[in-house]
């Protein structure tokens, strides 16, 4: 593999990358406050794609209007799931807590099929998105070029909420201590649904961005991209923001060089998550920013 | 010492009526039996065949509540198990002209090119190979606990539904087995729910049984109080990883086709539903939800069909019972954790005293 | 009555993040002996006994137990070799019953193997034959005989405490570790229980180890007190010279309070 081919695979690694961070944060931030595995994630992502779909296909929006609203929509989402079905088992063992979420998880993929039909609908990127930059040999789609960007700013933001509001301030304190934020008399639901609504825009926003790299999307697309994010959340270390995002970038690298290296092991592509969720957990439980894993 | 309270007391009287329930287990498998002859001689091929799916669930159900209700140790895996005893079952049965004629892609590797054997031993063969995997894969997965646990074990099933589609030569790829030979009967499928009740039954009421139960209950004080949890929890995970190896070799000599797309997740959600539904911890539960599953999941099919009601059309709405499925799950974890039966058990004694309540 | 060295314990070190629990113990039991670690809240009486029965790994330092290192050793290991401990925030298997409880303790020494067990082999059969011939006679021996078909998470406060000594006692150890057995027993329940101690360690041979806030239960029943303060060991001996020892008093009721010996210290 020569230097350009080698930039080419950095780069799809990285978009890749971006879309796994993405999603794991949604995961990360459920996961420190509630330590839940919101194993519906995926499938929330899914339904932003559809809203996304629906925006730009059947009413013609411009696509920063789809993706908007999309992510709104979704975090509604977000929120209805976590008070119409984990809210009821705040206090019952972990467990069924998520038991439930496997059960949302199929509830949405099903209902997806039912509604939406089994069938893949197109998803057709929009101009900006759909030019080849060319730099010598490299060629890179400008999507690939505009994910990681677009990633960085709605990290930045992410990170504005969490570390410049009183929203983000109540939501780290909650990260530690559930019992004692209660006592200090701050609305722990409120803070719970709206990580619930974060969590599930940015889902929102990497399906999109998956969608757009496909360019299709079908009822069952969020199963895939939801597991391996979670890896990529346990990878960085599980509750931490950053590490979501490092692990994200890891998992995509590590992915499409995979492929690149040894193109004989391709169909394999999908295990290597799984492979590296079994090392981590044989070789460093904790993660890449970890702390201990909770007993 | 005194010893009379327990042998004479109210209630650990188990010992005293053990020679009863033995007589009593022994007329109802008979009558079993004889339910199983009438069924194959009297009822239709359809009846036949959904008794015989729904047999091999209640196997699966009661495997799988082994590891996730009575040890506690809540995992996700039974569709790789399933998976690696129907291709491990099916590559040893199919005759090697079938083998030949279905690998088209890359030919089939030697020696599975030249074997076939009979059902029986392919069938333990895949039970031990399926229980040696479960073995293996425990080392790591025991490592880790609660939501992590669950999220290792599937990624195990993933792993092997990617191997099933990738390895060619010897699982044909997406392309999966056909022409396997139609060998599952009910005498099969009610033989193996047979056996794997007696020895889970009796693994659960033996001293081993108690020490997963303690493990599931509190694993530190199981450990303080001289109890390996680590290699209890791998007993429970082997054994039922070999009925679940076996049930999926009946399984695809009963359907006679099997790909990787039959073992997804999905798989493995059916059987959750079940196990929770029953009461997470109950093999009475489990064998019953089973069939309730089975039996009432065909019945739901209704719902999927086209339905002409006095001349109204309504139009089936496929994919609906899986949503109907998953508010079941969801609905019983909030309003009825404790599913059907909690962790009750069928038990003779119970039967007797209710039928003494009745007596006039 | 002390024989030899029983457990023992050197620069044993537990670090928790920047909390040092345990700060270079050197203990150790005679064969034989009924001794007392008391100490104020936090001072890491329980960390020790996680320590002796391999339930927390020290920063540093080493156990033995009957001349053998145990350190690094699975707890059922520890607790196979002859060591049981009870907690101090008890952790019965609440779903099992009475009974059963009891039975689970037998299970670490049993010889039969698993197969046995389910084809209900002669060995197994007699084996569990004895367990509940055992079971009942140890539940005979702490008074909860009635109760065995209760669920364990049932019973009361009191009665639960002795469930869990006959369940430590059910796994045959040589050396029993009680983490504030008296606590939340009225005075008559405790009585029984000083009286259950003694006898353990008079007709079973059991050496014993307690932990207890409740200072006339240690001080009537205790040969030998040992007094833990920030993880270290501050005093040692007889119960009537620890309770005089000013560094004692100091670390119960903080430097300047008057003295007044005899009376309950620490928490409930
Ligand atoms: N697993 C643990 N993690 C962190 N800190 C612990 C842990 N166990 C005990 N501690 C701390 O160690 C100190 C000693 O605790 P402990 O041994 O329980 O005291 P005692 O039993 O004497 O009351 C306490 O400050 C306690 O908070
Ligand atoms: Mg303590």
């Amino acid at each position: 593999m020569d230097g350009a081919q080698l930039t080419q695979q950095i780069i799809n690694g990285l978009t890749l990358g971006c879309l796994y961070g993405l999603i794991a944060i949604g995961y990360t931030l459920v996961y420190g406050i509630l330590r839940l595995i919101n194993f519906a994630h995926g499938d929330v992502l899914m339904v932003g794609c559809y809203m996304a779909w629906f925006g730009a296909v059947q009413f013609g929006l411009p696509w920063w209007a789809a993706l908007m609203g999309s992510m709104l929509l979704t975090a509604l989402l977000g929120v209805l799931i976590d008070q119409g079905a984990y809210r009821p088992l705040r206090r019952a063992p972990r467990i069924s807590a998520l038991i439930t979420a496997i059960g949302v998880s199929f509830f949405l993929e099903n209902l997806g099929l039912v509604v939406f039909g089994g069938r893949p609908k197109a998803f057709l990127r929009p101009e900006v998105f759909n030019h080849i930059y060319q730099w010598g040999s490299v060629r890179v789609l400008s999507l690939s070029v505009w994910t990681p960007i677009i990633t960085g700013l709605i990290l930045a933001g992410l990170l504005i909420i969490i570390y410049r509001t009183r929203l983000g301030m109540a939501m780290r304190a909650l990260s530690r201590d559930l019992v004692t934020v209660r006592l200090m008399g701050i609305d722990t639901n409120r803070v719970v649904a709206a990580t619930f609504a974060i969590g599930s825009a940015l889902a929102a926003a990497g399906g999109v961005l998956w969608a757009m790299k496909y360019p299709q999307i079908n009822p069952l697309m969020g199963v895939l991209p939801g597991l391996k994010a979670f890896v990529a959340a346990v990878l960085g270390g599980i509750g931490n923001v950053a590490g979501a995002m490092i692990g994200g970038l890891l998992l995509g690298l590590a992915e499409i060089l995979l492929v690149a290296w040894l193109p004989e092991l391709a169909g394999y592509r999908d295990a290597l998550a799984f492979v590296l969720l079994i090392g981590i957990l044989l070789f460093k439980p904790t993660g890449i920013i970890g702390e201990e894993l909770p007993e | 010492m005194s010893r009379r309270w327990y042998e004479a007391g109210p209630l650990p009287a188990a010992h005293t009526t053990r020679r009863r329930d033995t007589r009593l287990t022994i007329l109802a498998s008979l009558a079993a039996a004889g339910g199983l002859w009438l069924l194959q001689a009297f009822a239709g091929g359809y009846v036949v065949h959904m008794t015989c799916v729904a047999a091999l669930f209640a196997v699966l159900a009661v495997s799988y509540n082994l590891i996730n209700g009575v040890a506690g140790q809540f995992s996700l895996e039974p569709n790789a198990f399933v998976a690696c005893g129907a291709y491990v079952t099916a590559l040893l049965t199919l005759s090697p002209a079938e083998k030949a004629a279905s690998f088209i892609l890359e030919p089939i590797i030697w020696p599975l090119s030249v074997i076939s054997i009979p059902l029986l031993p392919a069938l333990l063969i895949a039970g031990l190979l399926t229980a040696l995997m479960g073995f293996l894969m425990g080392f790591p997965v025991f490592r880790v606990r609660g939501d992590y646990l669950a999220i290792v074990t599937l990624g195990f099933g993933e792993v092997i539904r990617v191997v099933a589609n990738n390895a060619q030569a010897v699982t044909n790829g997406p392309l999966g087995l056909k022409g396997i030979p139609h060998l599952t009967d009910l005498w099969w499928t009610g033989g193996l729910l047979a056996l794997t009740l007696f020895i889970i039954v009796r693994l659960v009421n033996s001293s081993y049984g108690r020490a997963l139960k303690a493990v599931r209950e509190d694993e530190v004080a199981a450990e303080a109080m001289g109890i390996n949890a680590f290699w209890h929890k791998m007993l429970a995970f082997t054994t039922s990883a070999f009925f679940e190896g076996v049930a999926g070799g009946l399984l695809a000599h009963l359907i006679t086709t099997i790909s990787p797309s039959l073992f997804t997740f999905f798989l493995t959600f059916n059987l959750l539903i079940i196990i929770v539904v029953g009461g997470l911890g109950s093999n009475t539960g489990a064998f019953l939800a089973a069939l309730l599953f089975t039996y009432g999941g065909e019945w739901l099919r209704v719902v999927e069909e086209p339905l002409n009601l006095f001349g109204l059309h309504i139009p089936g709405i496929p994919g609906m019972r899986m949503v109907f499925f998953s508010l079941i799950l969801v609905a019983v974890m909030i309003f009825m954790r404790q599913g059907l039966l909690g962790r009750r058990e069928f038990s003779w004694r119970w039967l007797w005293a209710v039928l003494d309540q009745r007596r006039p | 009555m002390s024989g030899r060295v029983l457990l023992e314990a050197a620069g044993l070190t537990c670090r928790f993040g920047g909390l040092l629990a345990v700060d270079g113990l050197d203990f150790s039991l005679a064969s034989g002996e009924l001794a007392g670690l008391i100490g104020p809240n936090g001072a890491g009486k329980t960390t020790c006994f996680n320590l002796f029965t391999g339930r927390v790994r020290p920063t540093a330092g080493q156990v033995s137990f009957a001349e053998r290192p145990i350190l690094g050793l699975r707890p059922s290991r520890i607790n196979q070799m002859g060591l049981a401990r009870t907690f101090q925030n008890i952790r019965l298997f609440d779903e099992l019953s009475v009974l059963e409880n009891v039975l689970v303790g037998f299970h670490g020494r049993l010889q039969a193997s698993f197969l046995s067990a389910i084809l209900r082999l002669p060995g197994y059969r007699a084996e569990e034959e004895r367990m509940f011939a055992r079971a009942a006679e140890l539940l005979e021996l702490v008074g909860l005989e009635r109760l065995a078909d209760e669920r364990a998470g049932s019973l009361a406060y009191g009665q639960q405490r002795l469930l869990e000594i006959a369940r430590a006692l059910a796994t045959g150890p040589r050396l029993l570790l009680l983490d504030e057995p008296a606590a939340g027993m009225n005075p008559q329940e405790t009585a029984h229980l000083a009286d259950l101690v003694r006898r353990l360690r008079d007709r079973m041979g059991l050496t014993i180890l307690l932990i207890e806030h409740d200072m006339r239960f240690v001080m009537n029943l205790c040969e030998r007190l040992t007094v833990l303060d920030q993880g270290r060991v501050i005093a040692q001996g007889a119960p009537r010279e620890v309770q005089q020892d000013p560094a004692v008093i100091r670390a119960y009721l903080g430097p300047g309070e008057p003295v007044r010996p005899g009376q309950g210290a620490g928490d409930a």
